[in-house]
């Protein structure tokens, strides 16, 4: 039988407030932060008609945290009438990525191969990037689904970055990093970015220089683009809980400080 | 309730299993994991890339030019073997040769010049009045750099410098720190949901 610790405490309280939260069926008024402000004016500045890669950059463990953001500003995108291209530079997001392309296109009524397509993965990430600056068709020449890539109407006028108003790189790591230095440096093409909130510190940088046109991250910017487009999502939903773990893990961190302290000035140990 | 629902919530369960402690169906998931995404990028691999970009170009298509990248591609096979380890090394330095080459000048000009040159900042605004977040961050990158400058003792004014450096590194790992509490929140606060509605119905 395993001795139960302060450690099981923790994850037992973490799991009641996560719960909580959930089962009030509550959601807390966001504030729309400047990035996400900027993420959405960028998408609501492209005409209807305009093509965008949206290029799922993540693996299937960051579902959780991608997929409320990533519907986000897929809805928009088709609620704007903006023609979506999805890729993948990650192996594991071209499923993940493919079934959430097809969930919002099937609520906004967009057809295959007309207002969307997804093309899939392809490895060596700079090497397809660099691929599809030179040409898309022949870094594609077949689509996820295995349709040749002229069969797509969308497709007819697009071969590079120049018919290509943008690229939105789904991310939980570095690989939008490669989107900067080789899509937008070499081609330059306007790169923007959802990504975990884990990320955001690594690609405020680039935001600040104009390299990337915006950010959206973590739960925090799913929620605020949901209220950006007046609807309802999974990062309205978790924001309760969201806020209640934030302040649970604020009083752990408060109560192992005063512990610490008085055993400290007790002379219990220093460490 | 759908097959896949079941076995996502079961497998949810197993995973989150661990944090009681280590145990063979926690061992099954993991398991479960590792093999299921290296087949997924083996199958995917293959199909999107070998046979689409390389095997129907070549054989079906005849583009011979496609030979080269086929053969240097069949010398990383010599790896398996000990006598012939050594051709696979044809292979790897084409391999760095191109990659450093595409890499190097973008990285320099993305990550280092396009950054220097958003560092430098006019600090007066139009207005007149100063730019305090242009003074921030030429403070920030200064004194952080003096941190990193170790041909020189850290003493007297420099050594405030470098001190100064140290307290805007642990602002960025604070604020690092932070979003990544956060970003396991919503994973974990993500996959609840699932649990409590999709899996349970406990919730909308």
């Amino acid at each position: 039988m395993t001795k139960i610790t302060s450690r099981h405490y923790v994850f037992a309280g973490l799991f009641a407030v996560v719960t909580v939260s959930m089962m009030l069926n509550y959601s807390p008024d966001t504030v729309v932060s400047a990035e996400t402000q900027k993420m959405y004016d960028f998408v609501e500045s492209l005409p209807a008609g305009s093509t965008l890669i949206i290029s799922f950059d993540h693996e299937a463990s960051s579902l959780p945290e991608i997929r409320p953001l990533a519907l986000a500003v897929l809805r928009h995108a088709f609620r704007n009438d903006i023609k979506l291209i999805g890729t993948a530079l990650l192996s594991e997001g071209t499923g993940v990525g493919y079934r959430l392309m097809q969930q919002t296109a099937n609520e906004f009524n967009k057809s295959y191969g007309v207002d969307y397509v997804y093309l899939g993965f392809k490895p060596q990430y700079i090497a397809a990037i660099l691929s599809m600056g030179e040409s898309i068709s022949r870094t594609y020449p077949v689509d996820y689904l295995g349709k040749t890539y002229s069969e797509h109407p969308m497709l007819k006028d697009i071969d590079t970055y120049n018919d290509i108003a943008g690229v939105i790189s789904i991310a939980d790591g570095s690989l939008t990093t490669h989107w900067i230095e080789y899509g937008n440096a070499r081609f330059g093409v306007r790169i923007s970015a959802a990504l975990t909130a884990a990320m955001v510190t690594t690609y405020d940088p680039y935001l600040s220089s104009g390299q990337l046109e915006a950010i959206v991250g973590g739960l925090r910017g799913a929620a605020e683009y949901e209220k950006l487009l007046n609807i309802g999502g999974g990062g309205k939903r978790g924001m309760l809980a969201q806020t209640a773990s934030h302040l649970y893990v604020l009083i752990l961190v408060i109560a192992g400080n005063v512990m610490y302290f008085r055993r400290r000035s007790s002379g219990r140990g220093n460490t | 309730m759908a097959i896949s629902t079941i076995t996502a919530g079961l497998l949810t369960l197993a995973i989150l299993s661990f944090l009681y402690r280590d145990n063979p169906i926690y061992k099954v998931a993991e398991s479960l994991l590792v093999g299921v995404s290296i087949g997924y990028f083996l199958v995917i691999t293959w199909s999107t890339t070998l046979m689409d970009l390389l095997f129907i170009p070549l054989f079906s298509e005849h583009k011979i030019s496609l030979v080269i990248p086929f053969i240097l591609g069949l010398l990383m096979f010599g790896r398996f073997f000990k006598g012939t380890s050594h051709i696979s090394r044809i292979a790897i330095a084409v391999l760095i040769g191109s990659g450093a080459g595409a890499a190097i000048p973008a990285m320099l000009n993305a990550r280092t010049l396009q950054q220097i040159s958003a560092t430098i900042q006019p600090i007066l605004l139009e207005s007149g009045w100063l730019d305090i977040s242009a003074i921030v961050v030429i403070a920030g990158v200064l004194s952080t750099l003096a941190y990193f400058y170790f041909s020189r003792e850290h003493t007297g004014s420099f050594g405030w410098v470098a001190k100064g450096g140290t307290y805007f590194l642990m602002a960025f790992c604070g604020t690092t720190f932070g979003y990544t509490v956060m970003s396991r929140m919503s994973t974990f606060i993500g996959r609840m949901e699932f649990l409590l509605s999709d899996f349970l119905h406990l919730t909308q």
